[in-house]
């Protein structure tokens, strides 16, 4: 496997009293849309900004590329680009002024800023309000020259906070689309948002983060598959049979049957460990009955967020009860 | 209170009860009078002052009356504007609020909370009876003449505050009033004693005597003029007097004007993003980074054209200076009809110092609160440079902008060079002239970076602010001068002014950077 392009381990950072990040690991693989989603306060923000410089971390290791992002910090910022949740824009200048603006600020000639300004507006579809004044535009359109922004140094690792937030259906899957236009380019994109339809679409992988900790971190296929080590499958037969829930409950590991409601339909729960589809489906046929399909119930995004998020709770907690025992943290890449 | 005119009102002044800030701001204020209070003693100690009551009391009403005129500005002129600028006052209009409860509630909670910050200071200043010098009445007198001023200005600044967008023309538009109120009147008495001995009009028929007595009552409604004849020994004049009535009656006139225009000028919400300054808004008109300007270089551009104006902003300044130059001379020459080479020098010189002085401060109140108020710094934090280098590109971008201001200084320079000479010469003999001009130009740098971070802490006021922290430092500086002329001599005194200057600024300096780096963190 490829060296992870963000790596954060035991990971903390408090603001005064409040604990906003506790002992956070997780790591993000190149190429990928990692998405980062929690509830409010969870510390998604606190976390994007550290990887992006503007915070320095108070305990725990944080890199990206490989480089500490307070040792490192320009080299870093040469690598990324942050797109914070409101419109960082110079809302007096054009759409070309500000972009010429950071291409030269971040070191470009007028060549390569003539050429970068063409291929992001290009990208964003707004080379048509490339003379228009920013405060003139949308804000599906200011939110497009945000990212544009972002781009214009052409960095390997986004970061994108929150980049849908007060657009429009319209504007939000023209925006979707040229994220994955920029995955299709060999972007890694790291994306903090509170859509999770939208996330689980465009998502290879996730973070799922509560009160500063990380709750689940790996594939959105892993996070579908119930959890680890229980599976959920839906068995569906022909017609009813009268002995076919006894069997399905005499299979050693299966901890729940239940049927569904006017239809010869089953939900079945069993251990991973213990047992496995093929010997459900095998007891089903011993009993008599006939199998018209058999598939896993996979949760949605949604679902996983309900069930790994609290409601109800504090959006920080205090550093004192930071020092209580807390419920495991799930490893990368599966649930605890 | 029940009555839905008052609700806003009410509720500011519960805010403000409640607020500890404004608990800290009236201890300041008792701080503030220490301070004074402090050095004017050790002065009368030394046998400078004769009546130290009455120079305690002059002390205190001049502070707190460039304070008011200076913070007022911000503090009342941001009443209406800033729900403006904050896209809120539309909210507000749909509610049950009339636009009488709206100027209560935003204005005059403010002018209440202000004015009892001046009445605060009342039993303390009563001190100056027991030092000596100044009588009850005066004191009375003078604090009611300090608040009839404060009610015009809060109700001036209100006015201006419905009529314009933002904070700054606000704020802009009723300095300008006040200076027109402050010195209007001498130009008015000029016009009338030129219309008598120029061209023999009696004053005392027709218009020519209605301009006399206009001029006349205009004069004794400024507080200036008012404060003048209270602080004259043995003022035995009303405490109330006419400047107290007019500037009530002013105040209302203004309240009232405010009212009428303010469903006419807020009834359309509009965008309050920052104007391209000085018509860079021009159709056709790009502003292109020069090829050669890369790297944090772009940053002083950046702010050279969008903060200073750009080239466009150099060629105003230049005419702006020109004009006051020209006006300088005007005025010589019509007191002694020649304008000599040394004249025009001088005022060269000092033409461009103070315009250079005064642009600076503008710029280091507005340089990094800016970038903070349109949340842009983060965008310019996550470019490979430090914090540090970013904010000297952008004080680069401030000064580039005052090439106009500084050619006329260097004009100067060239039309006398002997006489600069010979400054420097006698400068250098004298070691304590010498010093204190090391100090004052640390005291300006101390000035630029004090307005830098109050900028950055505080909403606004910040050049106020900076201003009134360094007139009372510079007036509690120079009671210690007392103390060193007779300890250790004045090369003492200026040695450890400029120490601890220095001291200062290199606080100030980090903690600009530390503040900037919390600021981008915290959009």
């Amino acid at each position: 496997m490829s060296e992870p392009i963000i790596e954060i381990s035991e990971l903390q950072h408090a603001y005064k009293r409040q604990q906003a990040l506790r002992n956070i690991s997780f790591a993000v693989a190149p190429g990928s849309i990692h998405g980062f989603v929690g509830p409010n306060g969870a510390g998604k923000t606190t976390t994007l900004k550290i990887l992006a410089t503007l915070l320095k971390p108070q305990r725990g290791l944080v890199r990206v590329f490989g480089l500490d992002v307070v040792a490192d910090y320009k080299n870093v910022r040469r690598k990324l680009g942050f797109m914070p949740d409101h419109f960082s824009l110079y809302r007096q200048m054009t759409v070309q002024e500000y972009l010429d603006f950071f291409a030269a600020a971040y070191g470009m000639d007028l060549a390569a800023r003539n050429r970068v300004v063409g291929d992001v507006l290009s990208l964003t579809d707004m080379e048509a309000r490339r003379n228009d004044l920013i405060k003139g535009l949308s804000c599906g359109m200011q939110q497009r020259i945000s990212l544009a922004r972002v781009l214009v140094h052409d960095p390997t690792l986004l970061l994108l906070d929150e980049p849908a937030s007060g657009l429009d259906p319209r504007a939000r899957i023209e925006l979707m689309e040229i994220i994955q236009e920029l995955r299709r380019m060999g972007k890694t994109i790291f994306i903090s948002s509170h859509i999770l339809s939208e996330l689980a679409l465009l998502c290879d992988s996730v973070t799922i983060l509560d009160r500063g900790t990380v709750r689940y971190s790996g594939s959105i296929s892993g996070l579908n598959q119930s959890n680890g080590e229980t599976a959920e499958y839906l068995l569906a037969l022909v017609e009813d049979h009268p002995n076919a829930e006894a069997a399905l409950r005499k299979v050693n590991g299966v901890t729940e049957v239940s049927k569904v409601a006017k239809a010869p339909h089953y939900r079945v729960s069993f251990q991973r460990k213990q047992t496995d589809p093929n010997t459900l489906l095998r007891a089903t046929l011993d009993c008599g009955a006939q199998i018209h399909g058999f598939q896993e119930v996979l949760r949605h995004l949604n679902q996983a967020f309900m069930d790994l998020t609290e409601p109800g709770v504090p959006p920080m907690i205090s550093v004192a009860d930071h020092e209580r025992q807390l419920p495991p943290m799930p490893p990368p890449g599966g649930l605890a | 209170m029940k009555l839905p005119a008052l609700a806003l009102f009410e509720r500011a002044l519960r805010l403000e009860t409640r607020s500890v800030l404004i608990c800290w701001a009236r201890v300041g204020l008792l701080g503030v009078i220490l301070f004074v209070l402090v050095p004017i003693q050790s002065m009368a100690q030394v046998g400078w002052y004769g009546a130290p009551g009455l120079r305690f009391l002059q002390e205190m009403v001049w502070v707190n009356l460039v304070f008011i005129t200076l913070a007022g500005l911000s503090y009342f002129a941001s009443a209406i504007t800033e729900e403006k600028e904050e896209m809120t006052l539309g909210l507000l209009r749909m509610t049950d609020l009339n636009p009488v409860a709206i100027l209560l509630g935003k204005s005059t909670s403010r002018l209440v909370g202000a004015f009892l910050l001046l009445l605060v200071q009342v039993p303390f200043v009563l001190l100056a009876v027991t030092l000596g010098g100044v009588g009850l009445p005066q004191i009375l007198a003078a604090y009611g003449t300090l608040l009839a001023y404060m009610f015009l200005l809060c109700n001036l600044a209100l006015l201006a505050s419905v009529v314009f967008r933002n904070t700054s023309a606000a704020a802009a538009a009723s300095l300008f009033l006040l200076l027109l109120f402050f010195i209007g009147h001498y130009w008015a008495a000029g016009i009338e004693r030129s219309l008598t001995a120029d061209y023999h009009i009696d004053p005392t028929r027709g218009g020519l005597w209605l301009l006399t007595w206009a001029t006349d009552l205009w004069r004794q409604a400024t507080p200036s003029e008012r404060l003048g004849e209270i602080f004259r020994t043995g003022f035995a004049g009303p405490v109330i007097g006419f400047q107290i009535w007019s500037n009530l009656a002013l105040g209302i006139f203004f309240f009232l004007l405010a009212w009428l225009v303010f469903d006419r000028c807020t009834h359309e919400e509009k965008d309050s993003a920052p104007a391209r300054r000085w018509r860079l808004s021009l159709p056709g008109w790009r502003s292109r980074i020069p090829a050669h300007v890369t790297g944090a270089q772009a940053i002083t551009w950046k702010d050279f054209t969008f903060i200073s104006g750009g080239k466009l902003g150099l060629l105003l300044k230049f005419i702006v200076v020109g004009l006051l130059v020209g006006l300088c001379n005007a005025i010589a020459f019509e007191n002694s009809s020649t304008i000599t080479r040394e004249f025009e020098g001088t005022v060269l010189i000092w033409v461009s110092l103070v315009a250079t002085a005064v642009w600076l401060a503008l710029e280091a109140a507005r340089i990094f609160k800016d970038e903070i108020r349109w949340k842009t710094l983060s965008s310019l934090v996550t470019l490979p440079i430090s914090v540090r280098e970013l904010a000297y590109r952008k004080v680069a971008g401030a000064l580039v902008g005052t090439l106009p201001i500084l050619t006329f200084f260097v004009v100067g320079l060239l039309l006398i060079p002997d006489q600069v000479g010979k400054f420097f010469e006698e400068l250098f003999r004298e070691p304590f002239a010498f010093g204190m001009l090391i100090v004052a130009v640390l005291q300006y740098l101390l000035f630029l970076h004090l307005t830098a971070f109050l900028s950055l802490v505080i909403k606004r006021g910040a050049l106020p602010l900076a201003i009134a922290i360094q007139y009372l430092g510079g007036s509690f500086s120079l009671g210690l001068v007392s103390v060193f002329l007779v300890a250790g001599g004045p090369g003492t005194f200026s040695f450890i002014v400029a120490i601890v200057c220095l001291v200062l600024i290199t606080i100030l300096h980090c903690a600009i950077g530390a503040r900037l780096a919390r600021a981008a963190a915290e959009e």
